[in-house]
């Protein structure tokens, strides 16, 4: 049945509108969604890739932050 | 075990980090391998790029083989680039990054050599394939059916590595890199599988089951695509784990990340008819693809800044930081691609750029600007850490930014003039009405000095990648690998973990399954908004009375031209345009493509269109033109085909075809396979008789030449045989959808 409506279906132009409605409400509620984050939240998220310790020489060509460790696997 | 201090951060986020210290080792071995398979691959597929541009001004560089001519080698060059150099790229940051943001191992390491060899393998399978004339046609998807489905066996056992290590992580909430890998897993994988579909006539020959628009719809659904999510999602997840990694600062705004991640996957996936405007496709495709790519600047506008605004304060470091240069280089290019690219979407500008340079130019932005110095940051980055060492010469990281930067202006500032140049003087008129240069070659003849500035850009963007590989081997030779990296991190605490279902952000950031749900419906949705109606409204695809299928003569022709990578030069679709009807004949409608499996429209024009081609030129101008262009067409770079007039036809593959092509709804008949042979005796016999009736007096009439021939005759010539007092109907039915343009 589904297919038969579509088959037939006559006001493919509305598409276009219908998208745009479709995407403004999806982006306003992302937007939303988004402003309804506790910040403390937001920031703790946003260290996650941060070392708990700060890097004490991120500089490639400075002596690099990787400890040793024992026992570890060297190749 | 034991107690370790906690990293500082908000409450919420501590008391899932309550569970005992527990030890664990990273797997660096296959982030290693990936590394080195892309710099390798990196100089390989540039280097494929490198030949084909120079073919373009030089063509005794196609070296009158099969397999070195430009309609092989670019493909190669477009596959090794994407799926080799980033698509290791991309493997190589996600197996690093990960690891990390989830504190844990990967899931499988059996599945992560599997991802890694299986990939390698698919890439040499695409190197031996592609230079053989095996191929689908459809850009970016070229590679045949054994090496789709491979593809797919490979992509899911990455899927299930990725998905299995992201449920064992020892971190609560995933980090906004993540949802961008989940996506590019998720995504890609209904790309590549609808978009291949598609039934096997032999080993390495398959149909494609749409035809046609559909056919065009669904690949530049898919092509589109392909450059959001394996271009462009993992790359960002990159950029918003290794760029703070590197300024040693958080992200700028991690709520702008989370509207740039939902707002790009919801937006990007509508966004694939841009590449098919004024073509046959139903003007309403054409629309919302158009509007859906100028939208596509807020959440591309908004990753941008935010990636660029995290370095704040921290100028200073890209000054000295050679990664941290590439880094922002990459950035400002995904910028500048993800603002011209909507630009170009727009119809009157498409208009002009369409099927010229400038699409080159643009997506070479992409490619080198944000894939390519992305690369070579995250290599700049890793390496040095994975080898615990220092890298060998930051001077020499420096001469590869800059001489890659030079190589990339050189690159990109002649092709947007040769495209400009190219747009023009195909659209100029006299002021008597008459077009200005009714000879495409003279257009061709103009960009040559272009292409050739075009040559020694990529040059240097090649010198650059070779430092790259000097440098990094140096580093590795003066460092010590550690293979299994040790970390700590306390488990997840099952009790503190199950948060409450509060439907905010932050709780689908806690529950996986959930997420990729959600994704999945996010990327699905445009696709079947425009796919679907696409298929099932029978108004989108009128049907022309007079359009038959092509004999089987024609149909073998068709194989050849496919095998040729002829569509890599011309396209076979003429839009209603004054400029483009006067220089090539009547405007091209949907109702012609229905029996094209794969449709063959193209993507760029660097000789004529090819759709109105069939009963201009006498049969022996193709038989010259094909020996050797120059003989017809002084100054044409088009290589010479000489093999076509040696080699035999192989019909004995025409029943399989032609059953193959049935099976996707071609109504071939029964006699019509049956009779296949006698058809192709007549028809090559037919043809064979005109050129000697043409002063060619040799022609066999058993050489692919005779094919293609016949194939050529008959494109676009269908509508022309319509009774005269029809076309108003059935065509004015067909026409509906894209009326000329003055």
């Amino acid at each position: 049945m589904i297919q038969n409506v579509l088959r037939n279906f006559t006001g493919i132009d509305t598409f276009g509108i219908v998208s745009l409605c479709l995407f403004v409400s999806v982006f306003t509620g992302a937007i939303i969604w988004t402003m309804l984050q506790k910040k403390s939240h937001l920031d703790a998220m946003a260290r996650v890739p941060l070392d708990p310790v700060p890097d004490p020489a991120p500089l490639s060509h400075l002596q690099p932050t990787l400890p040793l460790n024992p026992g570890e696997h060297h190749e | 075990m034991s107690a370790t201090a906690l990293p500082q951060d908000n409450a919420g986020l501590r008391a899932h980090r309550t569970g005992p210290i527990e030890t664990f080792k990273y797997d660096n071995h296959v982030v290693r391998a990936f590394a080195i398979a892309t710099a390798l691959w990196g100089l390989i597929g540039t280097s494929a790029g490198l030949l084909a541009a120079c073919q373009l001004f030089w063509p005794q560089l196609n070296l009158d083989t099969p397999f070195t001519t430009f309609g092989r080698i670019r493909p190669l060059h477009t596959n090794a680039v994407i799926f080799a150099f980033v698509g290791n790229g991309m493997f190589c940051g996600i197996y690093y990054s990960l690891q990390r943001l989830c504190k844990a191992r990967m899931f499988s390491d059996l599945l992560s050599w599997i991802n890694f060899w299986g990939w390698q393998a698919i890439i040499v399978g695409a190197a031996i394939t592609l230079p053989l004339g095996l191929t689908t046609s459809k850009e970016y998807a070229e590679l045949e059916w054994p090496i789709d489905i491979a593809i797919a066996v490979i992509w899911v056992a990455f899927t299930i590595n990725l998905l299995g290590t992201i449920a064992r992580r020892r971190e609560k909430h995933m980090y906004v890199a993540i949802w961008f890998y989940i996506a590019t897993a998720i995504t890609v994988a209904i790309l590549h599988i609808f978009n291949s579909l598609e039934v096997p006539a032999s080993a390495f020959k398959s149909y494609s089951i749409y035809a046609g628009v559909q056919d065009a719809l669904v690949q530049w659904w898919y092509g589109h695509n392909a450059v959001a999510f394996f271009l462009t999602t993992p790359y960002l997840g990159m950029m918003y784990y290794f760029l703070p990694k590197a300024a040693n600062r958080p992200v700028f705004s991690y709520r702008l990340s989370i509207i740039h991640f939902w707002g790009l996957i919801f937006i990007y996936i509508w966004a694939g008819p841009h590449h098919l405007l004024y073509t046959a496709l139903p003007d309403w495709a054409q629309s919302l693809g158009m509007v859906f790519s100028i939208m596509l600047v807020a959440p591309s506008w908004g990753g941008m800044l935010n990636g660029l605004l995290t370095l704040r304060g921290a100028w200073d470091k890209v000054r000295q930081e050679p990664m941290l240069k590439f880094m922002v280089v990459a950035v400002t290019a995904y910028g500048m691609a993800t603002l011209e690219g909507p630009m170009l979407a727009i119809k009157s500008v498409n208009a002009l750029s369409h099927y010229t340079d400038w699409t080159i130019a643009h997506v070479h932005t992409g490619a080198l600007g944000w894939n390519g110095f992305l690369t070579f940051s995250l290599l700049y980055w890793l390496v040095p850490r994975l080898y615990n060492t220092k890298l060998w010469s930051v001077k020499l990281a420096n001469y590869h930014f800059w001489i890659g930067l030079l190589g990339m202006m050189f690159y990109v500032v002649p092709l947007y003039t040769s495209g400009v140049t190219q747009g023009l003087m195909w659209k100029q008129f006299t002021s008597d009405g008459f077009l200005q240069y009714p000879n495409f070659l003279e257009t061709v003849i103009r960009l040559i000095p272009m292409h050739q500035l075009r040559a020694v850009g990529g040059t240097l963007y090649i010198t650059g990648i070779v430092l790259m590989i000097i440098n990094l081997h140096r580093t590795m030779k003066a460092g010590r690998f550690i293979g299994d990296e040790e970390d700590q991190a306390p488990a997840l605490n099952p009790a503190a973990s199950r948060e409450s279902m509060k439907l905010g952000h932050r709780w689908l950031e806690g529950v996986p399954v959930t997420f990729t749900v959600l994704t999945t419906v996010a990327v699905v949705i445009g696709g079947l908004i425009e796919i679907v109606p696409m298929f099932l409204i029978k108004e989108n695809v009128p049907t022309i009375a007079s359009v038959k299928p092509y004999t089987p003569l024609e149909c073998l022709g068709r194989d050849v031209y496919i095998r040729e990578g002829c569509v890599g030069c011309h396209s076979q679709m003429v839009r209603p345009f004054r400029s483009e009807t006067e220089r090539y004949g009547e405007y091209s409608k949907a109702g012609e493509f229905v029996y094209d499996h794969p449709f063959l429209w193209g993507s760029k024009r660097t000789g004529p269109d090819l759709h109105r081609v069939g009963g201009k030129y006498p049969d022996a101008w193709h038989f010259n033109h094909m020996e050797n262009p120059r003989n017809t067409s002084p100054g044409s770079i088009m290589p010479s085909y000489p093999w076509l007039l040696s080699q035999r036809l192989d019909t004995t593959v025409v029943g399989v075809r032609l059953r193959a092509l049935r099976r996707v709804g071609v109504p071939y008949t029964d006699d019509d396979i049956l009779n296949a042979p006698q058809s192709i005796d007549a028809q090559s016999k037919k043809i064979v008789t005109a050129l000697a009736g043409q002063s060619i007096t040799n022609a066999p009439p058993d050489r692919e030449i005779i094919a293609i021939i016949a194939y050529l005759q008959r494109l676009g010539t269908d509508i022309k045989s319509m009774p005269t007092n029809a076309p108003a109907a059935a065509v004015a039915a067909s026409l509906n959808h894209n009326q000329p343009q003055p």
